[in-house]
C-alpha cells in the first residue's frame, strides 16, 4: 500500500471516528446518536421563511378535534407569537 | 399561540430516557391519526393547566412544513401578517428569553413573570383511549 493511500485512509478513519464521537457527545449516548441521525435530522430544516416574509397560512385543529381555523385569522391586526412544539 | 406538531421523541422513534415514567412521563407513540394528536394535545394542556390559545397541526403537517417548525421553534408575526422574528430550531436554538427580549424591545417591558420549566404534577391523567400511552 502506498504511503499516500495509507495516510488517506487513516485520515478518513480519524474523521469518521470524530464524527461518531461528536454525534454521541451531542446526542448524549450512542443510542441517542443513532436516534438523532435516523429520526431527527431528516425532519429538521432551516426553512425558507425570513424576517419580512409573509407569514404562511395553515389550517389548524382546535382541542375539541372538530373545530378548524386558519392561522391567518389569528395573526391579522395584532402581533402574534407562535410557539411550535410537541409533548415529548 | 401554541401549535402542536408531530412528536419529537415518541416511543416508536427516538424516545429519550427523560420521557419515561418517573421523569417527564410522556411516553407516546408517534400519532398516526388526528384523534391521537388531539388526545396528546389535550393531555398536555390538562396536565399543565395550559391556557394559551392552542392549535393542532393537521396530519399533512402543513403548518410544520410551512414554518420548518419541528421539533420546536418560535416566531413573532406582526400586525401586517409578516414574520418579525424567527427563532432557531429547538432544542439548542429554542430561546424564549430571546423572544421576551425582542418583545420588550418592540412593545415595552414584558409584565408577565418569567416561568421556569416545571415537572408535570403527580397523578396526571392519561388521555382517554389513547393507545400509545404507556402506564
Amino acid at each position: 500500500m502506498s504511503p499516500i493511500l495509507k495516510w488517506g485512509l487513516t485520515g478518513v478513519g480519524v474523521v469518521g471516528i470524530g464524527i461518531v464521537v461528536g454525534l454521541c457527545f451531542l446526542a448524549g449516548s450512542p443510542k441517542d446518536a443513532i436516534g438523532m441521525v435516523r429520526y431527527a435530522l431528516p425532519h429538521m430544516h432551516r426553512g425558507n421563511l425570513k424576517v419580512g416574509s409573509e407569514a404562511p397560512d395553515a389550517t389548524l385543529v382546535g382541542l375539541d378535534g372538530q373545530t378548524r381555523f386558519h392561522l391567518r385569522e389569528r395573526s391579522r391586526g395584532k402581533p402574534l407569537v407562535l410557539a411550535f412544539g410537541s409533548f415529548t | 399561540m401554541t401549535i402542536y406538531v408531530r412528536e419529537a421523541h415518541p416511543l416508536d422513534e427516538w424516545q429519550m430516557k427523560s420521557n419515561e415514567k418517573g421523569q417527564d412521563d410522556v411516553c407516546y407513540a408517534q400519532p398516526k391519526t388526528l384523534e391521537q394528536r388531539v388526545a396528546i394535545a389535550n393531555d398536555f394542556t390538562k396536565r399543565f393547566k395550559y391556557n394559551v390559545p392552542f392549535g393542532i397541526d393537521e396530519m399533512n403537517n402543513a403548518a410544520n412544513d410551512a414554518y420548518a417548525a419541528w421539533p420546536e421553534r418560535l416566531y413573532v408575526i406582526d400586525e401586517q401578517g409578516r414574520v418579525s422574528y424567527k427563532g432557531g430550531n429547538g432544542p439548542f436554538k429554542y430561546d424564549p428569553r430571546e423572544v421576551r427580549a425582542w418583545l420588550a424591545g418592540h412593545f415595552g417591558e414584558v409584565k408577565h413573570p418569567e416561568v421556569a420549566p416545571s415537572p408535570a404534577p403527580d397523578g396526571a391523567p392519561a388521555p382517554a383511549g389513547y393507545p400509545g400511552k404507556k402506564s
